[in-house]
């Protein structure tokens, strides 16, 4: 009978340490979250570029301001979208943001849901297929303000709000809008202990002059009231048309002359 | 600038103004109800009602105008711990006289070299932090949620309008009543009237409450990203502001922060420019004992009844709201346990 020595032991245990360590020593949240992973595929992701700024403590789950912004210009290629998730939501994914040359400067801030302390994490896919992830952790405490009654709510859909600047030929302008929405998670209990009906802003669009230049896809983890401050980058004057569309099949919009200084 | 840029400006003049009338004029509540019940001296405690009748009437002067809507603020709330309220108001109230003085005027004494204040501030503002979301928060929600009473209305105005009222009149009725009384109470008395240190400090600190409402409803508004309405309160910011000091890079600096360090700024400069900054420490470890209960109690306390001796006694009663004439009754019961009868500390 013969005992493996102390030292094919170490190198067994060794070896097996090698061919285990590197999946636990690389698990990413992203890597944990199969819609991430399906935006990811084969690439491989790449390091600095993409800044998700979030506060380190919100004491109001409901609505933490969020900015995710991708830094470094691209030579020959552009980012096409930007995926945002909340890895402690019931529903992981937050909302997707989808660029083109009218849109070209990728920074978009709102404010989102997060029930818990958790990580979150962006992906930023380029036209290419180059993929960046960034990944920030939020610590979510109890709300600081006291007893609140609900508030009367308006109506959905009603009052949207755009702020355009000056746009200047060829330079990114800042654009921010609002609705009014509840973004009902389908997850709440209403005051009479039924569930209340899933009821949220699904898309939002920007067209220039009939062409897509910026698009949101929104899951139930965008706060209620949406929020987005965006860039366009209107290459010609013309007319500018705002879409939100929520799964009722309601939508509101609001339409505006596209000047250039 | 952006507006919340202008808001956070806002709260440091505020501040600055707030401390170096503080430091000058040594308006205090807790100093005006001990010497009106021990020594029978009224007039710091005139002064503090000159300031409730300044406040009260510029705030619901401005709401009235239609330029800040108060029931946006945290005090006109829909229900009321019956328990937590009156309970925090207490404790407050007990809190501040342990320590000599409430949160605010702590920063004002801390200003002016005064050491024991810096303990007692450095206790509130982390048991403020504790009980709003720290260790003590599940309990506090667990009563809340226990005790909660719906209120008839919400604010005074709201209250007379279900009587049937015009809103005009259910507005005005109260302002002018409680506000008259109140100025009548303060100006009859020769010795305020012959004391203009005390009536100046009341009349600017009233004044610079409808001046935080404007700073965070008007310079605050926006479309898209408003500030929260908020006026002079000092338990939850001194809380955030030692908060700041930790996690600046990841909080953004708000009216609340400003406001603390203006204070803070304030008193230092009145006091050196007046010769009057004085370093002071603890005599013996029973007052460095007493300053830390003291501060604990008030952070707790102030936290539970949704404001101090500012923030409920000067600013929730600004907006009329029920649950502030509750909170007051609250911190007077508290301060009057701890200046007389059984419980009552030794003066210091």
């Amino acid at each position: 009978m013969s005992y493996p020595s102390p030292l094919t032991t170490r190198l067994a245990l060794a070896g097996a340490l090698l061919f285990t360590a590197p999946p636990l020593l690389a698990s990413d949240a992203w890597q944990r979250l199969e819609p991430a992973r399906a935006l990811v595929g084969d690439a491989v992701p790449e390091g600095d570029g993409l800044v998700l700024e979030l506060p380190h403590v919100s004491e109001d789950g409901s609505a933490v301001p969020l900015t995710v912004r991708f830094e470094p210009v691209l030579e020959d290629d552009a980012i096409a979208s930007i995926h945002l998730f909340a890895t402690g939501n019931p529903y992981p994914e937050v909302a997707g943001f989808h660029f083109t040359e009218q849109a070209a400067r990728p920074e978009v801030s709102t404010r989102v849901r997060l029930n818990e302390s958790q990580r979150v994490v962006a992906v930023a896919v380029s036209r290419e297929g180059r993929v960046w992830t960034s990944e920030r952790e939020v610590r979510v405490t109890v709300s600081g303000c006291l007893i609140r009654g609900d508030e009367e709510t308006p109506e959905a859909l009603a009052n949207p709000r755009v702020s355009l600047p000056d746009f200047r030929a060829g330079e990114p302008g800042e654009v921010r809008t609002l609705i009014t929405h509840p973004m009902e998670t389908g997850l709440r209990e209403g005051p009479d202990g039924e569930v209340l009906p899933r009821y949220i802003i699904e898309t939002f669009r920007v067209s220039l002059d009939g062409e897509t230049a910026f698009e949101a896809e929104l899951h139930p983890s965008v706060s209620a009231n949406p929020y987005l401050r965006f860039y366009l980058t209107p290459q010609a004057e013309g007319e500018a048309l705002f879409e939100w569309q929520d799964d009722s099949g309601e939508r509101a919009e609001y339409r505006a002359e596209l000047t250039l200084s | 600038m952006t507006h919340t840029a202008l808001v956070a400006w806002s709260g440091l003049a505020i501040g600055l103004l707030f401390g170096a009338t503080g430091q000058r004029t040594g308006f205090c509540l807790f100093r005006g109800l001990q010497r009106q019940w021990l020594d029978g001296d009224g007039r710091k405690l005139r002064a503090f009602a000159l300031a409730m009748a300044v406040a009260l009437l510029g705030s619901q002067g401005l709401a009235s105008l239609g330029w800040v809507s108060l029931g946006a603020s945290l005090y006109p709330t829909a229900s009321l711990s019956w328990l937590l309220v009156p309970l925090g108001g207490v404790l407050f109230g007990y809190g501040m006289a342990l320590a000599n003085g409430c949160g605010a005027r702590s920063l004002v004494l801390l200003g002016s070299g005064n050491l024991r204040s810096f303990v007692v501030l450095i206790c509130l503002g982390v048991a403020a932090y504790m009980t709003m979301s720290g260790v003590l928060a599940p309990l506090r929600l667990w009563l809340e949620g226990l005790t909660a009473l719906p209120l008839p209305a919400r604010d005074l105005p709201a209250l007379l309008a279900g009587f049937g009222l015009t809103p005009g009149l259910a507005r005005g009725l109260p302002s002018l009543l409680l506000g008259g009384s109140l100025l009548a109470y303060a100006l009859s008395h020769g010795p305020l009237r012959a004391a203009p240190r005390e009536w100046l400090g009341g009349l600017i600190i009233g004044a610079l409450i409808p001046a935080a409402w404007y700073a965070t409803g008007v310079l605050g508004q926006d479309d898209f990203e408003p500030v929260r309405l908020a006026s002079l309160t000092f338990i939850a910011p001194i809380g955030d502001a030692l908060q700041y000091l930790m996690l600046a890079t990841g909080t953004a600096l708000g009216f609340s922060v400003t406001l603390v360090l203006g204070v803070l700024l304030g008193a230092l400069a009145a006091a050196l420019l007046t010769r009057t900054f004085v370093w002071q420490g603890f005599p013996t470890p029973q007052r460095m004992l007493r300053s830390m209960a003291g501060g604990t109690l008030m952070g707790i306390g102030g936290v539970l009844a949704l404001g101090c001796s500012i923030g409920q006694g000067l600013t929730g009663f600004s907006t009329l709201a029920l649950t502030s004439f509750v909170a007051i009754a609250g911190i007077l019961a508290g301060t009057r346990l701890g200046v007389s009868g059984p419980l009552a500390l030794s003066k210091v």
